[in-house]
């Protein structure tokens, strides 16, 4: 019988195979190894019955009852389970990192008696460990999401605002610019810590300049430019930083850009 | 080989006529009066009932439970909860009516009057696999019915209130959500078979029931152990896994509930291809079912 079914394996493996490609290449495995330990036979079953979305939702609200107790140990574990259960929405990566480099910190340092008793470089220590591990997760997800402009955003916010990383955060806004479908914002916060956090006014300047063409201006439906886009673009706005930018360069009015 | 409890029902066994020493020919009709016979019996159940009201609660509730949903739009959560629901609620009642009508005739001793007939073996298993197939098609069109409509019911509300998200046309793709849920059935019939195999050499209701799980676990998982092992150093344990590999049929193909629906549309090559994977499956879990309960004692 074993060897009757073992054949058949082997036959239908080419019926099999083209399938299971398909399954493969775009649905994220279930990864049973990190769930190893964490799981009831109740919630294996719901997985393998096809709830994953909403077993990862229920354990999204329990990991929101241990933030709210600022218990880290569990929140950090329950937001790892939660994406090893469902890593397709982005929004548990978003939040669960947030949760990881911004808050994190802060309980670590009320629990070590305050912010008036830490030392500023203990308190760097501090955020310095928990961002590395908020933008390991992040990187991760990109496992998931491979061209996704909100996780790099995610990565630059925290080189920007909680290690003071300029270099860095300039980088992570740089390719999340450059992804399809940025959201506008991206490049322009690019442009501002290239000039204001970097000095790298020429840098930024070229950068600005290139941009520009690209931004839609004029509504246009049949283009498909709603009014949303236009508004979010900030064209004039982009301009007037190119001319700041040109003045502060001594460029000249004959080399100056002209859109 | 086992000894039969008379001497018709030993004829029977090689599907001779009592007494005439003539082989009777293989008959769809008597085939389909065991199906008829076994959908209606699964039908009258009440486990057949009570399943298909709370998956249809479940699939209807689906909007109430979006409160609980972060990750996903909200077409996608109801389609993802709806197949939950037709996968968690059909798996169960596939084994376990399987098994129930299976094991129903043995104990009520219909089994060796029926087998006391002129009456393949052959034709008794098939009849029985195809009147649970046939419940649980029923099972699935329900479902899938039920979800299409919630599906049409609030993409309809979420065009009128936000037209602009839909400016490129419907999100959802119906008529892929019904490939799915033929997709569904299938694997349910290799589910089907799979316990009528294991019910062919059980003596318990039971034990084919936690059997059946146990197989539905092993072929939902079985992908992860090749994964896992099929690398690896040791050539007896590599092989071992291969085997393994090759003994379950792999359920994940059928776990097309990302791919389609909403978002990108399935290749039909590929539901072909999963088509014929379950067909041949049935085919040859229903054959050694046969197999097997040739050399049974009733």
């Amino acid at each position: 019988m074993v060897a009757v079914l073992a054949v058949t394996g082997a036959m239908v493996r080419p019926l099999e195979q083209p399938a299971w490609d398909f399954v493969r290449s775009t649905q994220p495995a279930l990864k049973l190894d990190s769930l190893k330990g964490a799981l009831g036979q109740g919630v294996t079953v719901g997985l393998l019955g096809g709830f994953r979305a909403i077993v990862a939702d229920f354990f999204w609200i329990r990991t929101n009852s241990y933030w709210e107790d600022t218990d880290l140990p569990n929140t950090q574990t329950f937001v790892k389970l939660v994406t090893a259960i469902d890593p397709r929405p982005l929004y548990f990566w978003q939040n669960g990192s947030r949760m990881i480099a911004y808050d994190m910190p802060n309980w670590r340092i009320v629990k070590e008696g305050g912010y008036d008793v830490v030392s500023k470089a203990r308190q760097y220590e501090i955020d310095k460990e928990q961002s590395a591990v908020a933008i390991k997760y992040l990187n991760e997800a990109f496992g998931y999401f491979p061209d996704s402009t909100l996780l790099y955003v995610e990565i630059g916010n925290i080189y920007l605002n909680r290690l003071k990383d300029n270099a860095s955060a300039a980088e992570a806004y740089r390719k999340a610019a450059i992804q399809p479908g940025a959201p506008y914002y991206a490049a322009r916060i690019y442009a501002e810590i290239l000039t204001r956090k970097l000095g790298r006014k020429t840098e930024a300047y070229a950068w600005l300049t290139q941009l520009y063409p690209t931004l839609p201006k004029i509504e246009d439906p049949e283009k498909g430019i709603t009014p949303f886009m236009v508004q979010s673009a900030m064209a004039p706005v982009v301009l007037d930083r190119i001319r700041e930018l040109e003045k502060e360069l001594n460029i000249s009015e004959d080399k100056a850009f002209k859109p | 080989m086992s000894t039969p409890i008379n001497s018709t029902a030993s004829a029977s066994v090689s599907g001779r006529a009592p007494g005439a020493g003539r082989t009777v020919p293989f008959s769809l009709g008597r085939l389909g009066i065991v199906a008829g016979n076994t959908f209606l019996e699964a039908v009258r159940q009440k486990l057949f009932n009570f399943l298909l009201l709370l998956a249809v609660a479940m699939v209807a509730s689906a909007q109430l439970f979006q409160e609980f949903n972060f990750g996903s739009s909200e077409l996608k959560f109801i389609s993802d909860f709806g197949f939950g629901a037709m996968v968690f609620f059909g798996s169960t009642l596939t084994i376990a009516a399987t098994a129930q009508l299976f094991f129903s005739e043995i104990e009520n001793r219909t089994a060796l009057t029926i087998l006391a007939k002129p009456i393949w073996r052959t034709e008794f298993i098939f009849g029985k696999f195809l009147g649970v197939f046939a419940v649980v098609g029923v099972f699935c069109a329900l479902t899938t019915v039920l979800l299409l409509g919630l599906l049409y019911h609030r993409e309809n509300a979420l065009m009128a209130a936000n037209p602009d998200a839909f400016e490129h046309g419907r999100l959802i793709h119906y008529g892929d959500l019904v490939l799915m849920g033929v997709m569904q059935w299938l694997k349910f019939g290799v589910l089907a078979a799979i316990t009528l195999l294991i019910a062919s050499f059980s003596n318990t209701n039971l034990y084919t029931v936690v059997m059946g799980f146990f197989v539905l676990v092993i072929c939902h998982l079985q992908y992860l152990a090749r994964d896992a092992y099929g690398a690896v150093a040791s050539l007896p344990l590599r092989l071992l896994v291969q085997l393994l590999g090759y003994v379950f049929p792999n359920f994940q193909v059928f776990n097309l509930t990302d791919q389609i629906g909403i978002g990108a549309g399935i290749n039909p090559s590929v539901f072909l291809h999963v088509a014929g994977y379950a067909l041949i499956y049935i085919a040859v879990i229903g054959g050694l079912a046969v197999y097997s309960f040739r050399n049974r004692e009733i």
